[in-house]
């Protein structure tokens, strides 16, 4: 079962839903609009490895917008700190921004339940598009589990701006299983 | 509705979720962690070409796709299935299926998995690459028993031009 924005909001008031700042004008039928923050992030390496840190830069979006150019991938970061311990949260564009050729996150579009703060953005754009800090970019939705709940508590907990890819941290250990 | 982590380790006792082989390790407050197997396919020049991941890795042209396919058999006859990246991965930019992420219910089997990356990205011979989720259905089930799922290595489209 999905919520309603109705339900969210209600959610939101009895603390099982964190969204802050809250506004009432980003309640949309089934979701909640989320708005693009000021830094983003972009990797400096020429080739991405995940058995080993990745050195990153952290920039700020300029006042007249960001020029994204066909191909081009970075992080951006939503305004909003968002999450819950009760409902297991979605992202997803907004479908007019998917309409101009840009994903918003990069197939991983599940929140682990309990995990809370600002939501990365994993923003791809498949043509050239210029993006403005404090615009609607993004929605999350809010869907009901099933079974007992074990709250997360990993490697991205309570991130505020863009958070860069942790998987280096536990890349061994979770190998060893084969070995 | 979706599963939590440990009503998937429970239904995984009951035979209603096949994840082989299982981990407890890679469960995650709402969905599994799934391996990559150790080939990969790459078809960009309509030829198909499989390579085996060394363990060095392997680094992935960007906006290229390749077909892989998990280590782990994975299915229901129970719920449906949605079988995505990972967040550690997305910020590495590499796309895990391309839109087409769910998963019938009835299906069991080593799933195809579509790979694209946005960056030069080195992946290797088994390593946690993406994860699935379980949801209830409501309604009447018929299993899916259809094409692609009886296959257990990576499998190009069947699609064939409309007449």
């Amino acid at each position: 079962m999905i919520l309603t924005g109705e339900e969210i909001k209600k959610q939101v008031k009895k603390g099982n839903i964190i969204i802050k700042p809250f506004n009432r004008k980003n309640i949309t039928t089934n979701s909640y609009d989320l708005t693009l923050g000021e830094d983003y992030l972009v990797y400096t390496d020429k080739i991405l490895d995940p058995a080993k840190e990745n050195k990153y830069k952290i920039r700020k979006i300029p006042k007249n917008g960001l020029l994204l150019k066909k191909g081009d991938f970075i992080l951006g970061h939503s305004k909003d700190i968002i999450g819950s311990k009760k409902f297991v949260p979605l992202i997803h564009a907004k479908s007019g921004i998917a309409r101009l050729g840009l994903f918003v996150h990069i197939t991983a579009d599940i929140i682990d339940i309990g995990s809370i703060g600002n939501t990365t953005f994993q923003l791809y754009a498949t043509r050239d598009i210029r993006l403005y800090s404090g615009m609607l970019i993004g929605q999350v939705s809010f869907w009901v589990p099933k079974g007992k709940i074990i709250l997360y508590n990993g490697k991205y907990q309570n991130s505020l701006g863009p958070k860069a890819s942790q998987i280096h941290k536990d890349f061994k250990e979770k190998m060893k299983f084969i070995s | 509705m979706i599963l939590t982590g440990s009503e998937i380790e429970k239904e995984i006792k009951k035979s209603n979720i096949t994840i082989t082989p299982f981990n407890k390790n890679q469960v995650n407050p709402n969905s599994y962690n799934y391996r990559i197997d150790s080939r990969i396919i790459d078809f960009s020049k309509n030829k198909i070409k499989k390579i085996k991941i060394p363990k060095t890795g392997f680094v992935l042209k960007p906006h290229q796709i390749y077909l892989a396919n998990t280590y782990e058999i994975l299915g229901s006859d129970k719920y449906a299935m949605s079988l995505i990246g990972r967040s550690s991965l997305g910020r590495l930019g590499l796309f895990l299926q391309v839109s087409a992420n769910l998963g019938h219910t009835g299906s069991k089997h080593s799933w195809t998995l579509e790979l694209v990356s946005a960056k030069p990205l080195r992946i290797y011979p088994y390593m946690i690459i993406g994860q699935i989720s379980f949801w209830n259905n409501k309604g009447r089930i018929i299993h899916y028993k259809r094409s692609y799922s009886k296959y257990n290595k990576p499998k190009q489209s069947k699609i064939r031009r409309l007449r």
